[in-house]
């Protein structure tokens, strides 16, 4: 018979029913390992549990964590109140909270090993499928499943399509996984990956890091596609060795029943740029050289890892941010504010002209840095999406920490020359 | 809610890869009561900026391509159930959009084709999900829309995921 793909295997690990039931188009309940909440829709959650469920128990309270990431200063009474309505409920229900300063949620479940690969988490944030990049079946959920699955440990989830993607070829710096990504979702946003999963295959793919790899599979979610995995290998198994964890290697089948296979040469790719008004309208840089930009920040669950920020601060060393532009930096975690710290490169980047904002998820949710202004403003983010309105009401890019750097020092979109010295 | 057959009114919002903070803006995310959800909904998807002014009660929203895509906020699925709109017909929705229609008893309709079907302002539409048929009663033309999952048909009949939560010990 036919094999399975990986997100039909941990599905299938995950419920109880017969390998006649594992096949694409299928709705099948399964049993979580976690169930998260943010700040945006942790209340929410909260409400409807105790609506639905009066006095009842969570189903396992070391199965849920609370992450408010997206606006935990609570710097008004409205998000005080909410934040507070979490930690409350969290209290009596023995519920973990990363709280304050911790960062983005998703972020925190590999940075400290709360999920690991083949595992099932659920949380309210619609980048949860950037857990694929370590073969963990992370989904986006609204408050309605998250009550219920905090409830009873369960959910539902349509068995997607999967394509198989090769990538071959190779880049050197300045390119990075942000231009393979950018790139990788304007071909699939062309294709029509809506509803289906990815699994990316490659020798460049096999070797890259846990940080690009969480790039990568970040941006399947703005084409519309339910998760990106890369197969969980040696540098996984590896990652998880700090937190003393054993990983079972989980892998599809040879004979694995893909939906289509695409292979796409990135051989010698360039610089990639998302331009207004959807992160899928991607063209290379060389398109937009010279656009002026008037604010620039780097950070979100795209792009806010201490790796990232380092590559940044390489092309920012020795360098000043142009007089009409701000730079504003928003590591994704605390372990990553803990990195940039200790190597110096916080210094080189406040040096340089750029500021630093508390972890968590940046420009998306507004509550690390607000709206970076008004009509006339043009913003870079090396976030992912760029929707018309959602970060302010002017035109917004997306690239790659490097291009975010250099067009903060010409003050129009650059390509980077060289690293500083 | 019967869910052999429906029929009602229509609301055009023929646009592709509509995203959430388009239906609802996350600037906007501490509100939650429904009747205060209504009046942003598209406050920032361009040309429909007076959708709150219009009556959709009972009415069959037509969308493209993608609907729903980006954030798993609820609130954008709350709106129109908030404004009593029975049914979204699209070419495709984002996945937790769907998810989350379905969990709050919201029916979407996945209809390939939808964009390129004649439909008006004054027209009335039926669906008949036994036959998976869209009609458009004014010029009888039809089009075939993909059956809608039994445990998605039996979430929707409970009233809603947190109903079938109750039984659960």
């Amino acid at each position: 018979m036919t094999g399975f793909t990986l997100v039909e295997k941990i599905v299938k690990s995950h419920s109880d029913v017969s390998d006649e039931e594992i096949y694409p188009g299928n709705i099948l309940w399964i049993d979580l390992d976690l169930v998260t909440a943010r700040d945006y829709a942790g209340p929410q959650v909260i409400d409807l549990f105790q609506k639905n469920y009066p006095g009842s128990e969570t189903f396992d309270n070391d199965k849920i964590i609370f992450t408010p990431d997206c606006y935990p200063y609570g710097n008004d009474p409205k998000h005080a109140i909410d934040q507070e309505k979490i930690r409350v409920f969290a209290k009596e229900h023995k519920i973990r909270v990363t709280d304050l300063g911790s960062g983005i949620g998703s972020h925190l479940l590999f940075r400290r090993g709360y999920a690991k690969p083949g595992d099932i988490a659920f949380g309210a944030d619609s980048h949860y499928n950037i857990l694929g990049a370590l073969g963990i079946l992370g989904q986006g959920a609204g408050d309605v499943m998250l009550a219920f699955s905090i409830k009873t440990g369960k959910s539902w989830i349509k068995i997607p399509e999967t394509i198989k993607v090769v990538i071959k070829g190779d880049y050197k710096w300045p390119t990075t996984s942000k231009d393979l990504a950018l790139y990788v979702l304007k071909l699939l946003h062309e294709y029509g990956i809506t509803g289906k999963a990815v699994e990316f295959y490659g020798p460049i793919i096999s070797k890259l890091s846990i940080e690009d790899r969480v790039t990568l599979c970040s941006l399947i979610t703005e084409a519309s596609g339910v998760i990106g995995f890369v197969p969980p290998n040696d540098i996984t198994a590896e990652y998880y060795k700090q937190f003393n964890l054993e990983t079972k290697t989980i892998v599809a089948d040879e004979n694995a029943n893909y939906a289509d296979e695409l292979e796409i040469d990135i051989q010698d790719l360039g610089l990639y740029v998302a331009c207004p008004p959807h992160p899928h309208n991607v063209k290379p840089i060389e398109e937009v050289l010279g656009t002026e930009i008037d604010s620039i920040v780097i950070g979100s669950c795209t792009n806010g890892t201490a790796t990232d920020i380092k590559q940044a601060a390489e092309v920012l060393k020795n360098n000043k941010t142009h007089e009409n532009l701000r730079l504003g930096i928003v590591p994704a975690t605390r372990e990553d504010f803990v990195e940039l710290n200790l190597d110096g490169t916080m210094a080189t980047i406040l040096e340089a002209g750029g500021n630093f904002f508390g972890a968590g998820c940046s420009t998306c949710a507004r509550g690390q840095y607000g709206l970076t202004g008004g009509k006339t403003t043009v913003t870079m983010t090396t976030g992912n999406r760029n929707t018309q309105g959602k970060i302010g009401p002017g035109d917004v890019y997306l690239a790659s920490p490097i291009v975010a750097a250099a067009t903060a020092i010409k003050g129009k979109i650059a390509i980077p020359e060289k690293k500083g010295d | 809610m019967s869910v052999e057959k429906i029929s009602g009114g229509v609301t055009l919002v023929r646009v592709d890869d509509i995203d959430t903070d388009q239906i609802f803006h996350q600037s906007l995310l501490t509100i939650h009561d429904p009747e205060e959800i209504k009046p942003h909904i598209f406050g920032n998807l361009l040309g429909y900026e007076n959708f709150r002014k219009e009556n959709h009660e009972n009415k069959i929203m037509v969308v493209g391509k993608n609907f729903g895509k980006g954030s798993t906020r609820q609130q954008a699925v709350t709106g129109f159930i908030a404004y009593k709109i029975l049914a979204i017909i699209g070419e495709s929705f984002g996945p937790i959009y769907y998810s989350n229609a379905v969990n709050s008893g919201l029916l979407l309709i996945e209809a390939p084709g939808i964009s390129e079907f004649a439909i008006s302002d004054q027209d009335t539409l039926e669906v008949d999900f036994v036959t998976s048929t869209i009609t458009n009663t004014n010029t009888g033309d039809s089009l075939r829309c993909k059956p809608i999952p039994k445990p998605v048909l039996d979430i929707i009949s409970a009233g809603g995921l947190l109903e079938l939560g109750k039984k659960s010990k």
